[in-house]
């Protein structure tokens, strides 16, 4: 399994399947941080976070959506990756992003669970609000 | 006369009926295949969720509980979660789930249990009114494009009750499609989630045969040989699925019900339109027949007139 060097990004959301397709490389948020993969990594389950998912086509172009959470795992050449939101980078809003943090920010929390969830909100805010920058500026 | 009149009067009205039913069963198919998609495309999902779950069963996770998995000690607060239509015109699909409906009201007045109803459609909506039953909660946005965004509002809001002991049970009422040719109206309870494994085998059965077929043979040729390397943990990823598939179950109810309304609707608009078929031919018939009397007793005036003028 390991000497088929090939990588097969499957990218599913609750709606729909949205990539089924072969990849050279991608990088993803694990829950405490970034995580890069090339072909032949060994089988993994895992937690994501919000942020960036980031892959190289195997023509060369590279994307980017935004992804909101969720499991990623990966078997022999497939990394699924099952998270509820899946936006392209491109077709994120800014200003919408903004009032999200804005929201987030102004909520008042009194317990550990509201914390949590803010801290969340916040955090995937965060997160949106930089994607979305630098897909303006065309970086 | 007047009776030939009357009839061509009719004739034209079911004509035209005719054309408005089968322009809605056309509708009603484009819709149907749409929302199809829809359902195929989502399911991708709730295999996957399922293969994960069983994938970290085979890890043996002894002793992992949820809050979700919990069932309470008491179901005196309980939330249905009624799924109808907006639009009428589909047979007997908004019935059989009122139907259902009607008899979990009963059920839970009988065992004293606080059972809040939540409706969505207006055609359940109108019922209810009509029954003079209070909703707590109404919804009218879900026509046959359920958005899985809208229906996570929903969920976590239920998850949040449930965790915090303010509701026992959730019940959805909706018409579950199990195949082209048949649907039926269900009550099925979606919290507690009860057996994670049990709720996700279920939903794999749910889906067609071929793909389970084929998801049983995909998991059998790789399944237990695959050693995972788990991030943080077998458990903490258990945790985060629970919810997971919560969400994606009662997105699945949301999805199934659209399609199930849609193909109720094609097959009634199917019999309408054939009824009007064979009504029109049976009126037309009619028509001749008073056509032909008319003129043979004007005829027979004539002639009689005739013959008293010799």
């Amino acid at each position: 399994m390991a000497g088929n060097k090939q990588l097969r990004l499957v990218l599913v959301t609750p709606e729909k399947t949205l990539r089924d397709e072969p990849v050279a490389e991608m990088r993803f948020p694990l829950y405490d941080g970034q995580m890069g993969v090339l072909p032949g990594r060994a089988p993994l389950v895992g937690r994501l976070g919000a942020g960036e998912l980031y892959f190289t086509e195997l023509s060369g172009t590279h994307r980017s959506y935004f992804i909101d959470g969720g499991f990623v795992q990966i078997k022999g050449e497939a990394v699924t990756i099952l998270t509820n939101r899946a936006i392209p980078v491109e077709s994120l809003n800014r200003q919408q992003a903004e009032e999200q943090l804005k929201q987030a920010l102004a909520r008042p929390a009194h317990n550990d669970l509201e914390i949590d969830a803010r801290a969340r909100d916040e955090q995937r805010a965060r997160q949106m609000v930089a994607l979305a920058g630098r897909s303006h500026t065309g970086a | 006369m007047a009776k030939a009149r009357a009839i061509v009067k009719r004739l034209k009205a079911v004509k035209n009926i005719r054309k408005i039913t089968r322009t809605m069963e056309l509708i009603a198919t484009a819709r149907f295949k749409k929302a199809m998609d829809r359902a195929t495309e989502a399911a991708a999902y709730t295999k996957k969720i399922a293969e994960l779950v069983a994938d970290l069963s085979q890890v043996a996770v002894q002793g992992f509980t949820h809050p979700l998995l919990q069932p309470h000690p008491t179901d005196k607060n309980a939330i249905l979660l009624v799924l109808t239509s907006n639009r009428g015109l589909c047979g007997g699909f908004n019935s059989g789930v009122l139907r259902l409906v009607q008899r979990r009201i009963i059920e839970a007045r009988d065992s004293g249990q606080d059972l809040q109803l939540e409706v969505s459609g207006k055609r359940g909506l109108n019922f209810m009114r009509f029954q003079q039953r209070t909703v707590s909660q109404s919804y009218t946005k879900f026509e046959d494009k359920p958005l899985f965004e809208e229906v996570e509002e929903l969920a976590n809001r239920y998850a949040k009750l449930y965790v915090t002991g303010k509701l026992d049970r959730l019940d959805v009422a909706y018409v579950r499609f199990q195949s082209i040719s048949r649907q039926s109206a269900v009550v099925e309870t979606l919290l507690p989630v009860g057996q994670l494994n049990a709720a996700t085998r279920e939903q794999t059965s749910a889906q067609s045969a071929t793909a389970a077929a084929t998801a049983a043979t995909a998991a059998g040729g790789t399944g237990p040989t695959t050693e995972y390397e788990f991030l943080p943990s077998a458990r903490e990823i258990l945790e985060e699925i629970v919810p997971a598939s919560f969400k994606a179950r009662l997105f699945k109810c949301f999805l199934d019900s659209a399609v199930s309304e849609q193909i109720a609707r094609m097959v009634a608009m199917k019999g309408a339109t054939e009824n009007a078929g064979s009504m029109i031919g049976d009126l037309s018939r009619t028509y001749n027949r008073a056509r032909q009397s008319q003129i043979t007793s004007e005829l027979s005036e004539i002639i009689g007139g005739a013959a008293a003028l010799e």
